[in-house]
């Protein structure tokens, strides 16, 4: 742990909702390091998912800055910022976002076809196979759990051997047992990769495998300690 | 009320919304029924009741060949005031110029209804009169301007001159006759007396219009004229169906465009049942609920039911609206362009033909997904509840909707009268609708085996993959495209083939030019003038009269024989006595030459068959008033696709050598010499008649051209309404192509390959649409052309590629209609939605 993956500083996000404008983010900064397993954790309208967007690029932050692997997010258009992350980071869903039209084997397939990898395919049926889902490659999502949606999922995010791992409540759609397995399996994921680990959870358990957790409040970081994986 | 009503009623506080797609389809499929037949019903009603208008008379009596003998005339004028007219086609010349025109020759009774619009506005007896003792003629401003005459000029008629007194701008009898190769030119009928051409043999007719008291028995009349004129081939016309011609043939049209009403209709259909399907979807939840609380799987169909039944009532009623309000809004338009009297009204017959339609369809596509939703759980409640509604409804509601469809059928049959071509239809459309359903299928196979094959083609493999996925869009959109493009490549392969028939390869193969009316004593010298020329390559002629077959086997022909042409009218019939060169008998033996016994004919073969015909049967023909009974000893080929010269009936030569006749000829030439052999033979022949095949051949393919775009409109409506389908399949797949761009943004695709992926996607499935349509298309046509007119087919290219390149087109611009949103939401908003 060296060198930070992502810098924040000062990081607000203003949406418009149906009452008007609201605050969700109002200024947030640090640093993630690299190989670091973070922990964001907050109730509920704490903007833990919201930050996680904005530190994926999936949401452009209204102030502040923000930068990741050396490079400012800030500035970057739509189509950059999908470049970004196709080359650096993998991202996975409480509801798992699979393309309903393609297989499991094509939505794995999927960032590395974007990335122009020649062997996307065979390097896709690995990673299947990593999961535990290697039989399962021509089926759709519609015709799998929800578990083994979310394995798919985990696939397609390491597949590209992203340095960030952005995870949003990943078991949130799962039964316990399910997500019990879910987890081993990201975290098992994420130490075969080296990549850098953000996950939101509500889960206390969760939390506790992480390195370091951050947890928010109100649109503000509460807390920030590195010490909670050591208890 | 009713638990299942009550329900009903409060669900659909929801609103209309989410179910435009629903209504459109069946306001418009209706509309489009409900406004072919208000026209229709317009313009029967303006025919019936401007009928002795159109006719010039309460009654027409129409003779072939000859004047009225004293005893017919008594007959007409015991009726009424009696106006006679002469009608025949003959060369109107003007210096050296010369063109075909329709003699009228009219007496100073006529007109008898209506009046006849000239320019300048004089009365018709001074424009007949004409001036300085010449006597007048109106000519019709298109033929006016093509001799280049103006008001004053002489014109010649035969040998007679007249000099031109006015335009004629209008006739009033004039949209009655029907088809007609030359504009008229109206004169005295006294004044044709010296012009050489209403001689023994010449082909005229003579109208005897009769104009009779209010009170006055038609029917009785026509019976009476049996007794007066029957075998003398008269035709009787009377004011009760002024336009016989003119009704068949829009009772026929618009029978033929209430079927491409219905294929709308269908195509609206797959539209219909998407959106109720969409619907039930959206409602999975709810009906498990209601399933949970203890309602019976009845109760959910009949809630549901009552719902769709209450908003096809509202699509029907709009439709009907539509439908019945959109001629009289086009009064004027349609009063201008149809050259008929039009009566415009809101008339309850054809509206409610066009409600029954509607209802039948929308019962016919809704009770299926209505069916199956039976099928929803109480448990769907716990796992998968957007699954909406899927397998086979229970066998009672496939029953009914099998029912429907044969009501459906037998509707369309009865209400047009076309039976057979309702059910080649509804066979067409059927076969169409599986073939595009299997083709859906099968592409949806193929790009899923592509896309699993394909490796490195990127945006192709990802559109190859959404089109084989297990979505509905590739179905929806094939299906409802693919109907009215299949519609639009049918007409538009028949129509060019049927013009590439007749102007095409007929002109290289036909004579340049008809002659008739050639006096027994000019057709040598005339053959031998024709001959001298290098452009003339051959000359047929054949003597001809004109007779009616009033008698088959001793019984009258119009019971024996019903509708067919052959005995329908006066028809050409020749004689011969050795077999002319090129004849091939098909059954039986030609008399021997300068056979002189009882007469003999010699039939076409095929029209033989359709007759029903035999060998050894004996037919009664009477020419000029004079019956000729005939047995029947030889059957030939008769070609009348080549244009040559072709009877249906040859008689032995001694059996009408007699009597006064004339000939007709055909001319080969080369095109560039036309003009010039027009000029030198009207010069030295002024009786006869030249008609130049090129002009005919042009009028016949204007004819088509109308029909063919009547068509067009009507298959254009129902592309409009596939249009709608693909707007509403487009539109509902919005929602899912939204969270598809957000999730490939998310994995690192730019907006061009997302927009690339969703494009091709389009074109993917407009080109099979369009493919399939083609196919369709092409095999209508060819069966068309090779089994119905008994000729080549080619495939029309501009057509194919217009069908192709429209199926593209349509998907690409209602894809891209609804890519912009996928393109510009923030992939963030929209799958923390979905969270």
């Amino acid at each position: 742990m060296t060198d930070p993956v992502m810098r924040l500083k000062d990081l607000t996000l203003s949406l418009d909702g149906n009452a008007g404008m609201v605050e969700i983010l109002k200024g947030i900064s640090f640093d993630v390091m690299q190989g670091e397993t973070l922990g964001l954790t907050g109730a509920s309208g704490s903007g833990k998912s919201s930050l996680l967007m904005v530190m994926g690029g999936l949401e452009r932050a209204s102030s502040g800055l923000i930068s990741a692997l050396g490079h400012d997010l800030t500035p970057m258009g739509e189509d950059a910022l999908a470049r970004f992350r196709r080359d650096n980071m993998g991202v996975v869903f409480q509801s798992f976002h699979l393309i309903p039209t393609m297989t499991a084997l094509e939505n794995v397939a999927l960032p590395l076809e974007l990335a122009g990898e020649a062997d996307a395919f065979g390097r896709a049926a690995t990673e299947l196979e990593a999961v535990g889902l290697g039989d399962r490659g021509n089926h759709y999502p519609s015709q799998m759990s929800g578990g083994e949606q979310q394995r798919v999922a985990l696939a397609r995010a390491v597949v590209g051997r992203p340095k960030i791992l952005l995870a949003d409540e990943p078991t949130g759609n799962l039964d316990a047992a399910t997500g019990e397995l879910v987890m081993d399996l990201l975290f098992d994921l994420r130490d075969r990769t080296g990549a850098t680990l953000i996950l939101v959870t509500h889960a206390s358990e969760l939390a506790a495998r992480c390195d370091r957790v951050i947890q928010l409040r109100d649109g503000l970081v509460l807390s920030d300690n590195v010490a909670v994986a050591a208890q | 009320m009713s638990l299942a009503w009550r329900t009903a009623r409060r669900e659909l506080r929801g609103g209309l919304r989410g179910f435009w797609v629903f209504l459109a389809c069946l306001a418009l499929g209706v509309a489009a029924i409900a406004a072919i037949g208000t026209v229709r019903g317009a313009i029967e009603a303006g025919l019936t009741e401007q009928g002795a208008v159109i006719l010039g008379g309460d009654v027409e009596v129409q003779l072939t060949y000859r004047y009225a003998e004293p005893n017919e005339r008594a007959f007409f004028e015991s009726m009424g005031e009696v106006s006679e007219l002469v009608d025949f086609r003959s060369m109107l010349a003007s210096g050296d110029e010369r063109a075909l025109t329709q003699v009228k020759g009219a007496d100073e009774f006529y007109p008898l209804y209506g009046t006849v619009k000239l320019t300048p506005e004089i009365p018709l007896a001074d424009a007949l009169a004409g001036r300085d003792g010449i006597p007048g003629a109106a000519i019709d401003p298109v033929l006016m301007a093509r001799l280049g005459l103006d008001v004053g000029d002489r014109v010649q008629l035969g040998v007679s001159e007249f000099v031109v007194m006015a335009a004629l701008d209008r006739m009033p009898d004039s949209s009655g006759g029907g088809f007609s190769l030359g504009p008229p030119t109206l004169v005295s009928s006294a004044a044709l007396a010296t012009s050489g051409l209403l001689i023994p043999g010449t082909l005229f007719e003579t109208e005897y219009r009769i104009k009779t008291p209010e009170a006055f028995d038609l029917e009785l009349a026509k019976f009476q004229a049996i007794t007066v004129l029957d075998g003398t081939g008269y035709r009787w016309r009377d004011r009760r169906n002024g336009a016989p011609g003119i009704s068949r043939f829009v009772e026929r049209l618009s029978a033929f465009l209430v079927l491409v009403g219905l294929t709308g209709l269908a195509v609206g259909g797959v539209g219909v049942s998407a959106a109720v399907r969409a619907y039930l979807a959206s409602k999975t939840e709810v009906i498990a609920t209601l399933r949970s609380l203890g309602a019976s799987g009845g109760l959910v169909f009949r809630v549901y039911l009552l719902q769709v039944g209450v908003l096809a009532a509202l699509g029907i009623v709009m439709g009907l609206f539509l439908g019945g309000i959109l001629p009289l809004a086009f009064g004027p338009i349609l009063e201008a362009s149809l050259p008929v009297p039009v009566e415009l009204a809101i008339r309850v017959r054809p509206l409610a033909e066009a409600a029954l339609y509607g209802s039948l369809a929308a019962a016919l596509f809704t009770l299926w997904p209505l069916g199956q939703s039976e099928h929803i759980r109480a448990a769907t409640l716990f796992r998968d509840a957007q699954s909406g509604v899927k397998g086979w409804p229970r066998p009672i509601w496939i029953i009914v909707c099998a029912a429907i469809l044969a009501a459906l059928i037998g509707a369309a049959a009865w209400l047009s009268g076309l039976v057979m071509l309702t059910l080649w239809a509804a066979g067409g459309i059927m076969a169409a609708f599986v073939l595009l359903v299997l083709a859906a299928l099968g592409i949806q196979v193929l790009a899923r085996w592509l896309a699993r094959h394909l490796r490195g083609f990127r945006t192709l493999r990802f559109a190859l993959g959404a089109v084989g996925g297990p979505s509905r869009e590739a179905q929806a959109v094939v299906v409802s495209l693919g109907l009215g493009l299949s519609v639009l490549a049918a007409v538009g392969q028949i129509d060019w083939n049927l013009r590439n028939a007749i102007a095409g390869d007929l002109p290289d193969i036909a004579p340049s030019y008809f002659v008739v009316d050639v006096q027994p004593d000019q057709l040598e010298p005339l053959v031998v003038s024709l001959e001298a020329r290098d452009s003339v390559s051959k000359i047929e002629s054949a003597p001809m009269l004109r007779g009616v077959i009033t008698q088959i086997n001793g019984q009258r022909a119009l019971d024996v024989a019903g509708d067919h042409w052959v005995v329908r009218g006066d028809r050409g019939i020749t004689y011969a006595d050795a077999v002319p060169a090129g004849t091939t008998i098909t059954a039986g033996q030609w008399w021997g030459e300068g056979y002189e016994g009882e007469p003999q004919i010699s039939f076409a073969a095929e029209e033989a068959a359709e007759l029903g015909l035999r060998l050894g049967d004996s037919l009664t023909v009477n020419i000029l008033g004079r019956d000729i009974t005939a047995t029947i000893t030889s059957f030939r080929e008769v070609n009348f696709s080549t244009g040559g010269l072709g009877f249906v009936v040859s008689m032995n030569a001694a059996a009408l050598r007699g009597a006064p006749h004339t000939h007709i000829a055909t001319i080969y030439a080369e095109e560039a010499d036309e003009p010039a052999i027009l000029r030198d033979m009207a010069k030295a022949y002024p009786n006869i008649t030249a008609i130049r095949v090129r002009d005919a051949i042009n009028r016949v393919s204007e004819v088509l051209e109308g029909i063919a775009a009547a068509i067009t409109y009507g298959a254009l409506a129902t592309l409009v309404t596939g249009g709608i389908v693909l707007i509403g399949t487009a539109a509902a797949g919005e929602k899912a192509r939204v969270y598809e761009g957000a999730v490939l943004k998310t994995l690192g695709a730019s907006r061009a390959a997302v927009l690339s992926n969703f494009a091709l996607r389009s074109v993917l499935l407009g080109l099979t649409a369009g493919g399939i349509a083609l196919l369709a298309g092409v095999a209508a046509g060819w069966g068309v052309m090779v089994f119905v007119m008994e000729t080549e087919f080619q495939v029309a290219i501009g057509s194919a590629a217009t069908i192709i390149t429209g199926g593209i087109l349509a998907t690409l611009l209602t894809g891209l209609m609804f890519a912009w949103r996928p393109l510009a939401t923030r992939p963030a908003r929209v799958l923390r939605a979905r969270e």
